[in-house]
């Protein structure tokens, strides 16, 4: 079997960076076992072996408290790994040894120190003796600078030694003062007669309990009884009140205290270092009123790119699977089969992926923003704005990425480590207006509303970014359950970023696109085009989606709507560009389309289209990033909202007379 | 003089003696190296906006909500 090696580290610290370069382009991306955490996975070959490098979550601690910090703990524990390496920031020691402390605390005895951005250090004036830190900690450190590619083969000769069981360490544990260390040792005393002996650090299990962290609780809970346990907790209590504080708290700032003697004896920092570019630049970039300003620049020019770039390869691409399409068809003799082929899967599965390329471009534009430390201050200036409609300011990037397209929104919903925030966030994702929406917004406010054009399509999007909000205000008020998450947010060095990493990153995530395509989408577009020609051809008025669409007919009526928009927008549901294709089949041209409606059912038909059900391969992307539930519930509520503004709009329009 | 972190301005330093609050806020806090012992900066303070500090050659943005509960001893 493949040795195992771990990476561990706070975020922000590089890990991606040494994870590349350890595992080249030989990586894999899924997600950690029933719950939504990227879980990167890679090999490195090194001296002629092969090991199984992961990723783990980038935290900041091992309480457990969210699920990136538990799925990372539970690794640990486990002894899932051969050797753990734990990357440090060099330039943020104090705070990078915390994790350290508690790793080494669980009473692992292969851990590597990988400590990275060495030369950032060094330009800071801080110098750190990497022999006496070594001696001091007790194990292995080995200095890096991952960006630059400075130590990367020591640190993998280091993995090798380690996993061959060639390096012996002897880590340091924290010592905290006497009233603690008095607990700990009671409390080890009591657990040393139970099975947990054999499992687990006493020690290590002994601190959590001081803290109260809820998992050990259980854990001894079911090996002690209830009586002892309450013993122990009595007695923690009992403490808490001489230092008048919480445990969790006298033990973290003890943590601290003992990681600063430490760090005294093997860093000195020569000079204070001035105002730094990074804070000139912040005291702009975060600023509530020049950091709004900022922000939507950046995003305008964002946007721009994507869509100078993205649209003539989506309409190359649209183009390409059609006459591939008419290419292949009189190649197949069967009829039936021909139409599955030609019009259900190529047909439906290519509208949707000729939206790659817009995908691939949001991401990558994505990566670049995060990687060079703007996603933080972004996330700082929306805060405060986000925070009125019960969203963290996080979840302004996923809401603005939906604008190209909901599929990589959703995705990207990853990004905010609170649960409910994340869940909100991705509801409400699919009503911001995507680009596919937009080609029947400006198809509709073009044909129907030539002098108001812009004004009509603003009205739209106006309308449904609202409508984003307010759900997500209620939303987050009644539906989804948890609290506030506490606003803190590092705001990282400004680097430039690595090519490698930002295209990799990227290519992992929209790959993930395709992979949906071939599996929900694909199965919808055959349902869909069976509909379609089943039993006679569209068009003829006999066939499912025909019949299907005159059973909605009075629905469809209310909102002054026929059974031909029924229709589209069933179709629509493949992709949303579908609504004007399929009046196109049903009508024949567009003049008897602009001749069929009145603008006031345009202006309808176009608000219904951008509100209800979202697209396949959205729904795909919430049920992957939640659960079936979500999903169902996405798609009801969008229907139900779309019903109403459809019903409301129609017959206020047609009472003032339009 | 201790106050909360929410009232430090600009250019303030002070150490951290105490953070109030519950279990959740508290923890989040502390692995972020907050923690009573730590020296904290103010680097910016909006009356609308978050407050940027820095901590351990580190810096972050905190709420205003969040920082009344870290209480600071000004230096």
């Amino acid at each position: 079997m493949m040795k195992v090696v771990a990476l561990a580290g706070n975020p922000n610290v590089g890990k991606t960076t040494i994870f590349n370069s350890l595992t080249g382009m030989r990586q894999h991306v899924g997600n950690w076992p029933g719950v939504t955490v990227e879980k990167k996975e890679g090999i490195l070959e090194y001296g002629g072996e092969k090991f199984l490098v992961i990723d783990l979550p980038g935290i900041y601690s091992l309480t457990a408290h969210s699920v990136d910090e538990l799925v990372a703990r539970d690794f640990l524990l486990k002894g899932s790994a051969d050797v753990v390496v734990n990357v440090v920031d060099a330039t943020a020691l104090m705070r990078n040894l915390f994790l350290t402390m508690e790793i080494l605390e669980m009473g692992l005895k292969n851990v590597i120190i990988a400590l990275n951005k060495i030369d950032l250090a060094e330009k800071r004036g801080i110098e750190i003796n990497v022999r006496r830190m070594e001696e001091l900690l007790g194990v292995p450190v080995v200095p890096l600078n991952a960006k630059g590619g400075v130590g990367l083969d020591q640190l993998k000769e280091a993995v090798s030694k380690m996993a061959a069981g060639e390096l012996r360490t002897n880590p340091v544990v924290p010592k905290y003062d006497g009233d603690v260390e008095r607990e700990i040792e009671h409390i080890t005393t009591v657990l040393r007669d139970t099975k947990l002996a054999d499992h687990y650090n006493l020690r290590w299990l002994a601190v959590k309990l001081l803290q109260r962290d809820d998992g050990v609780i259980k854990l001894v809970l079911r090996h002690l009884g209830k009586e002892k346990l309450d013993e122990i907790m009595g007695h923690i209590s009992e403490v808490e009140e001489r230092y008048k504080r919480a445990m969790d708290l006298i033990i973290a700032s003890q943590k601290y205290e003992f990681i600063d003697r430490l760090m005294h004896r093997f860093v000195r920092y020569s000079h204070e270092g001035g105002e730094t570019f990074s804070d000139q630049l912040d005291r702009f970039l975060t600023h509530p009123v020049y950091g709004l300003f900022a922000l939507f620049g950046v995003f305008y020019v964002i946007f721009k790119f994507v869509f100078a770039i993205g649209l003539p390869l989506q309409g190359m691409l649209d183009d390409g699977f059609v006459a591939f399409g008419q290419w292949l068809a009189p190649h197949i003799t069967n009829e039936a089969l021909r139409g599955l082929i030609v019009d259900g899967i190529i047909a439906g599965v290519g509208s949707v992926l000729s939206f790659f390329p817009l995908v691939f471009l949001l991401f990558l534009s994505m990566s670049i923003l995060e990687d060079v430390g703007y996603m933080a201050r972004a996330a700082v200036v929306m805060e405060r704005i986000m925070r009125k409609f019960g969203l963290p300011g996080k979840s302004f990037i996923p809401l603005v990425l939906a604008f190209g397209c909901n599929v990589p929104a959703v995705m990207s919903t990853r990004t905010l480590d609170d649960e409910r925030d994340r869940i909100v966030t991705m509801l409400v994702n699919p009503l911001v207006p995507c680009s596919a929406r937009l080609s029947v917004i400006s198809f509709l406010a073009g044909a129907f509303f030539a002098s108001n054009q812009a004004l009509v399509a603003v009205s739209i999007y106006a309308t449904a970014i609202l409508l984003a909000l307010v759900v997500a205000w209620i939303l987050s008020r009644f539906v989804v359950k948890g609290e506030e998450s506490p606003f803190i947010i590092e705001l990282p060095e400004y680097l430039i970023p690595s090519w490698r990493t930002v295209t990799l990153h990227s290519w992992e995530r929209s790959k993930e696109f395709i992979k949906k395509a071939g599996t929900i989408i694909l199965l919808g577009s055959i349902a869909i085009w069976y509909l379609s020609a089943y039993p006679v051809e569209i068009g003829t008025g006999g066939s499912y989606a025909e019949r299907l669409g005159t059973l909605f007919e009075p629905y469809m009526g209310l909102m002054g709507l026929d059974w031909k928009a029924a229709v589209s927008l069933l179709f629509g549901i493949i992709a949303k560009e579908n609504v004007i294709s399929t009046y196109g089949i049903i009508y024949g041209s567009v003049d008897e389309i602009v001749n069929a409606m009145t603008p006031l059912q345009a202006f309808v038909l176009a608000l219904v289209t951008t509100l209800y059900i979202p697209c396949i391969a959205t729904i795909g992307a919430i049920r992957a990033e939640s659960n079936w539930k979500w999903a169902a519930f996405t798609v009801i509520y969008m229907i139900a909202l779309a019903s109403i503004v459809g019903i409301l709009v129609w017959n206020v329009g047609t009472a003032l007379g339009y | 003089m201790v106050v909360p972190l929410s009232e430090m301005g600009p250019g303030e330093r002070g150490i951290v003696v105490n953070i109030l609050g519950g279990h959740n806020a508290r923890q989040k806090l502390v692995s972020m190296g907050l923690t009573p012992g730590a020296t904290i900066q103010v680097l910016e303070s909006h009356p609308m906006g978050p407050i940027i500090i820095s901590v351990g050659g580190v810096r972050f943005a905190i709420g205003k909500g969040l920082a009344g509960k870290v209480m600071v001893r000004k230096l």
